[in-house]
């Protein structure tokens, strides 16, 4: 017993770390593979192609730059689904969220006039509310009414997009063509600190807050007991944890992430919120998340190598008039090879076995027993 | 005026008409197909690029269904053999098509955002004889091309191919109850897979639909979420192919209506596309509501695979 409580050595700890990283290696160096296919029979040099999609994203600070800029959304994205994925919810509705936040850091950025250093806390509290409050709906129906919240998540994807845009266009709409909110007050601009992109530093939070989840899961009861849901939320349950109100909290926290990834396009980079600003960095935080398997500093990483392609994809563009999706094609091999259970024994397919998933709440939680109880 | 937006809606409903009854043979099989606007992306694609190289619309078409077909057995693949979770991998496909379909987009045709070529033929409008003269009916059910009507159409086959086969049997079996399905000696992962081709087969046509006969180009996401409110006729008619249809049609009219009543009145154009996912989720509550009422578990969580 005592072993098991010592610190782990360092050989230990570097193999624990090498099988926890050769899965997401071998997925993105797979995709990187097709994709090197793909461009071969488009008639392009895949050695090239990647040659230069790794000097337009790390070649000097300039790239570089833009490559952080990149990656900063990705970060909050990443974590906001990470932090729900580790728990087997699928929140795929992070793109909504992270809308809905956008729309009320951009509200608070221009109707509220506060002195310097209280404007941006504000704003980012009010995305922070905004993204929750929208995954405050799949969570609440899931846990009160049974509903699946991926389904209502999926939905929800587009009526934020729709409601933003209705917003924008008519109720609080700028003077002039674009569909966008008034400009935000200077003092609720995120301060850029180079020329060369628009780099902010929301990519700091982005960074805090990975650290402090990762804290958080490691340190603490609270974080132990959404690994168990994820693990086995009937166990859980039986175990003493609160599944449903956790459910309602891993949701909450999980949406607040996402609207902080909106905060940090509104406040950051675009001064105001715009409709449609986003290219889709909710669903590139699944990639993210799949990639990091969940794991907050793995989001780091995983969204650092994201957001390198996504900046390098423009270089490509330019220089190779080779199509920018072509980093969403690889991003989403990489998803669906680490979405498949393979077992390393690859030898065969396996027959049907009909095994309980990882991650299912049940359906109905049976009525959660008080510890007291017994 | 009244006239021609219901002529319209029936054009406008077509590829959703095609797009839920693929995703309810899924559906029907206890597997959420989410996947939709991917495989009719990628049918889209394929059939604009087949005619445009070949000049044949026969071939556009075959071209759409092959390559919508092909990605559903991608994800047939990745979900049944190697265990993928359906929405993950549903969702990696669509991101995929949407990807691979632009990088084509740029690589084969040679443009950035649309491509569009007189090379492209064009679907004739049929006039069909006996239906012209009907009064009002007449002018909204004559004049539309070959894949409108093959869509109204497939609503009965679908039917009949689900209820009064054994293979339906079977595959609604293994909706209602897999467990049992399994030991009844059902091959439950041929079926399901058998479910999802079909679903790539009516996606293609969705796709070719589109980009053939809605218009004559291909637009980088030219689906435009419209696999989203397919899946949402579905969930409100939970699957049963005449009502999805009927759905389907409806979600067709609001679409109409956006696109015509804000040029009238001047209306918001995004409150009228809402319709199909608020009214989803309100169906879904409802749903759940009276579920949790009888007692009985929640219907969401068959898909949970």
């Amino acid at each position: 017993m005592s072993e098991r409580a010592a610190v782990p050595t360092i050989p230990q700890l570097s193999r624990r770390l090498l099988r926890a990283i050769a899965g997401p290696l071998l997925a993105v160096i797979i995709s990187f593979g097709l994709g090197g296919l793909l461009m071969a029979l488009l008639g392009r040099n895949p050695v090239e192609v990647y040659a230069v999609l790794l000097r337009g994203s790390l070649s000097g600070w300039p790239n570089i730059a833009v490559t952080l800029q990149m990656m900063t959304p990705l970060l909050f994205t990443g974590l906001a689904v990470a932090v729900a994925f580790r728990s087997g919810i699928w929140n795929i509705g992070v793109e909504g969220q992270m809308l809905m936040g956008a729309m009320a850091a951009g509200i608070a950025g221009y109707a509220l006039d506060l002195p310097g250093p209280v404007e941006v806390p504000v704003c980012i509290l009010a995305a922070m509310l905004g993204g929750a409050l929208w995954a405050a709906i799949p969570a609440l129906l899931r846990v009160h009414v049974g509903v699946n919240e991926l389904v209502v998540c999926l939905m929800l994807n587009p009526i934020a997009l729709l409601l933003t845009g209705y917003m924008s266009a008519r109720v609080l709409k700028a003077p002039g063509p674009t569909n966008k909110l008034p400009d935000i007050v200077d003092a609720a601009h995120l301060t850029n600190f180079t020329l060369y992109s628009q780099l902010n530093t929301g990519l700091f939070i982005a960074l805090a807050c990975c650290v402090l989840v990762a804290l958080f899961n490691a340190g603490t009861v609270r974080g132990f007991e959404w690994k168990l849901i994820g693990l086995n939320a009937r166990f859980a349950n039986y175990g003493g944890v609160r599944v449903r109100s956790n459910v309602i909290g891993i949701m909450l926290l999980s949406g607040a992430i996402g609207g902080l990834a909106g905060a940090e396009q509104v406040l950051g980079v675009y001064g105001a919120f715009y409709d449609n600003f986003s290219p889709g960095y909710g669903f590139d935080g699944i990639a993210v998340a799949m990639l990091a398997n969940s794991d907050p500093i793995g989001v780091i990483l995983s969204s650092f190598l994201f957001g390198a392609l996504n900046s390098g994809s423009s270089v490509l563009q330019m220089e190779l008039g080779i199509s920018k999706y072509l980093v969403q094609v690889l991003q989403f091999i990489v998803v669906l090879i680490l979405a498949a259970r393979f077992t390393f024994g690859w030898s065969g397919w396996r027959p049907l076995v009909e095994t309980a998933p990882a991650s299912t709440l049940p359906s109905k939680l049976p009525a959660e027993q008080g510890t007291t109880e017994a | 005026m009244l006239s021609d937006i219901a002529f319209s809606s029936i054009r406008i409903a077509t590829p959703l008409i095609f797009a839920a009854l693929g995703g309810l043979y899924t559906f029907q099989a206890g597997i959420l197909n989410i996947a939709l606007d991917g495989f009719m992306i990628v049918g889209a694609f394929a059939a604009v690029a087949a005619a445009y190289a070949t000049g044949s619309l026969t071939l556009g078409i075959l071209a759409g269904i092959a390559a919508s077909s092909a990605l559903s057995v991608l994800l047939a693949v990745f979900n049944l053999r190697f265990r993928a979770h359906i929405f993950i991998a549903g969702i990696a496909v669509t991101f995929l098509a949407y990807g691979l379909t632009a990088l084509l987009l740029k690589g084969v045709l040679g443009q950035d955002g649309v491509f569009t070529s007189a090379r492209i033929p064009v679907f004739p409008a049929l006039r069909i004889p006996g239906l012209v003269d009907i009064p009002v009916l007449g002018p909204l059910l004559s004049g539309h091309t070959l894949l409108v009507y093959l869509a109204y159409l497939s609503v009965p086959a679908v039917s009949w191919s689900l209820y009064r086969t054994r293979w339906g049997l079977r595959v609604r079996m293994i909706g209602e109850a897999e467990d049992a399905a399994l030991a009844a000696g059902v091959n439950v992962e041929a079926i399901k897979f058998q479910t999802m081709v079909l679903s790539g087969v009516f996606c293609g046509l969705a796709g070719a639909y589109l980009s053939l006969g809605y218009v004559s180009l291909f637009a980088r996401q030219m689906t435009d979420e419209r696999g989203l409110i397919a899946l949402a006729a579905i969930f409100f008619a939970k699957g049963r192919p005449g009502p999805t249809t009927a759905v389907a049609l409806m979600f067709g009219i609001a679409t109409a209506l956006a696109v015509r009543l804000p040029e009238m009145t001047g209306a918001a154009p995004q409150l009228l596309q809402l319709i199909p996912y608020v009214v989803t989720i309100m169906a879904l509550v409802v749903v759940g509501v009276r579920a949790n009422r009888s007692g009985a578990h929640g219907g969401g969580w068959r898909f949970e695979t």
